[in-house]
């Protein structure tokens, strides 16, 4: 009973981390349709900012935090900016889009490859990591908590944000209708930019606890593809759906690795990918769209 | 007739083109996006270097059977997931491929997991490489010549006309997925003979990526524009070996420069052929009397 709860926490904790990524990349989805693959770039930004800071500069973790947040938002922008601007302004063919994108990975990942070299990195500790228990019943790290904690808050100041703002209002519009949403004279460009913004800034926010949990290397960002799944499970586009379905995957990875093997845990994940999309091939919270004839 | 490193590079290019056109089959032709495909080249290179090695058998049964094997699991899996749609079906390709991986690299008991394969015979030799390609890019240019070529790319443009028009659309997907699972068994087997040594990891997502990328790059809906970029991305990042740090990032801007600048690819939908060297003759004529030389699309 004790190893269930741990592991419970366990995976709430690596699922809110995924909630995190998977909401942003479901974000950026909802308003432009394609599937970003370079958002594991923006993830391994905002870890070696984070990293350079503690280790050079030698700020505090609050800064180094913020500057990788603000770094990684800013960097979001640019992509968009160089790389998928161009292409939408000219076709609606979201397929370019997606295909750029995976070279924009490339790109971000070989960078941080040339300056940083390939090695794996470990981040001084800022992060508190020493066990706690939990009023006696289950010992857990600080670690886990935290990034829980951390997870919660920024998760609920996104949906402040999105419910409660005038920008927040026009994404939610745009994310029926970009178009539209640009007739109704929302500025379709800085929309853009702001959730590319968004969507950096919550990539580096799970940047900074993955390489905490599994150290810091230039392909770190790959691990994104487990928050793309969740994004599926839940429903491409849909947040509530992304955050659902990253803590089914945080759940379902930890009781595998704690129970089964270590091992079986990616395989565990992909096998739950399948099957949600046989029994639902929206995800859990997708949106039914019928193509119009 | 050449020396070992040009014969290397020619067998390469044989091996790589084989797994492009499958991909092209799927990408190109049928507008499946796929980020898995490496994934059945594991299974072709992995089933047919076993039955090789461990039964016995005749190199050329292997690799057609490292083929079939592929594209029967390729069968297998298209059934339920080419429900899908589009992201969906791109995401689910990427959980297929990585599964293949992982069950390869933890089912030490056959395949001595993540220490790869060693000692292979090495039967793809430059002969047998070009066989390969030869008889398979003209199988599959009679293809997508074809009936079913023809119903590949109707279910591309338009998949609800299509099968309006009666098309068995749900089918043909599936149909479509076997074949270049076939190919790109095939590829993946002679890769195995080529390099005597495999491993999962040489068949990851970057690999899938690459060969979706190479099919990008020569244009979609082009078999003769995959051959011209398959030879280019492999001659290319051939000749950046010397500088093998910059190459994947030259190679990853290259896929943005082209997805902003020239998004049809290389060939567009257009094949080498008599029709196109005539509109490439008309288009260099100078002076002519209709408006704008190049019309844009």
């Amino acid at each position: 009973m004790e190893t269930v709860l741990q592991q419970v926490i366990n995976g709430l904790s690596l699922g809110s981390v995924y909630a995190l990524i998977a909401v942003g990349y479901s974000l950026v989805y909802s308003i432009l349709l394609f599937s970003n693959f370079a958002h594991g770039g923006f993830l391994v930004i905002g870890g070696y900012i984070c990293y350079f800071i503690l280790r050079s500069i030698g700020g505090g973790i609050w800064i180094a935090s913020l500057a990788a947040l603000m770094g990684a938002g800013f960097c979001a922008v640019l992509t968009e900016k160089l790389a998928y601007k161009p292409i939408r302004e000219r076709t609606n063919v979201t397929l370019y889009l997606l295909i750029a994108s995976m070279g924009m990975s490339i790109v971000i990942e070989n960078i941080f490859v040339i300056i940083a070299g390939g090695r794996f990195r470990a981040l001084p500790p800022v992060i508190p990591t020493q066990p706690v228990s939990l009023f006696g019943i289950a010992t857990t790290s600080m670690f886990d908590i935290l990034s829980l904690v951390t997870a919660v808050v920024f998760l609920s100041g996104l949906q402040i944000f999105l419910t409660r703002t005038k920008w927040g209002l026009a994404i939610r519009a745009a994310a029926y209708d970009l178009r539209v949403a640009g007739l109704m004279g929302v500025n379709v460009n800085r929309l853009i930019s702001i959730v590319f913004f968004t969507a950096g800034l919550l990539a580096a926010v799970g940047g900074i606890f993955l390489s905490v949990r599994y150290t810091l290397y230039p392909q770190l960002g790959l691990i994104t593809i487990k928050a793309f799944i969740a994004a599926v499970i839940g429903g491409l586009g849909s947040l509530p759906g992304a955050v659902v379905g990253s803590l089914i995957l945080g759940l379902a990875e930890m009781l595998t690795a704690g129970f089964i093997s270590s091992q079986m845990r990616d395989l565990v994940v992909f096998l739950l990918l399948v099957i949600t999309l046989l029994i639902r091939p929206t995800g859990l919270f997708g949106k039914d769209v019928k193509e119009k004839v | 007739m050449f020396g070992g490193y040009t014969e290397g590079i020619i067998i390469l290019l044989c091996i790589n083109s084989i797994a492009a056109m499958g991909v092209s089959l799927l990408t190109g032709f049928t507008g499946i996006f796929t980020l898995g495909h490496a994934g059945y080249m594991a299974l072709g290179a992995y089933v047919s270097s076993l039955l090789i090695m461990k039964a016995g058998m005749p190199w050329l049964a292997g690799i057609f059977l490292g083929g079939t094997g592929a594209m029967l699991v390729a069968w297998l899996v298209g059934i339920p997931t080419l429900k899908l749609m589009g992201d969906y079906y791109a995401i689910a390709s990427i959980g297929l491929g990585e599964a293949i991986r992982l069950i390869l690299e933890n089912w030490q008991s056959v395949t001595r997991g993540a220490r790869g394969v060693p000692g292979i015979p090495p039967y793809t030799t430059l002969p047998v490489a070009l066989a390969f390609f030869l008889v398979m890019a003209f199988a599959m240019f009679c293809l997508i010549n074809s009936r079913y070529g023809r119903a590949f790319k109707a279910c591309r443009d338009d998949y609800l006309a299509a099968s309006l028009l009666g098309f068995n659309t749900a089918k043909l997907r599936v149909l479509s997925l076997a074949i270049s699972g076939f190919y790109c068994g095939v590829a993946g087997a002679l890769l195995a003979g080529f390099l005597s040594f495999i491993q999962p990891i040489m068949f990851d997502m970057i690999k899938s990526t690459e060969l979706t990328s190479v099919v990008v790059f020569g244009g979609l809906g082009s078999m003769s524009g995959t051959l011209i970029g398959t030879g280019i991305i492999t001659l290319v990042t051939e000749l950046f070996r010397p500088i093998s740090q910059y190459r994947m990032l030259i190679y990853g801007a290259v896929i943005v420069i082209i997805m902003i600048f020239r998004p049809e690819g290389i060939m567009g939908q257009k094949e080498l052929g008599k029709t196109f060297f005539r509109d490439l003759t008309r288009r260099l004529k100078p002076a002519d009397k209709r408006h704008g030389g190049g019309v844009k699309r």
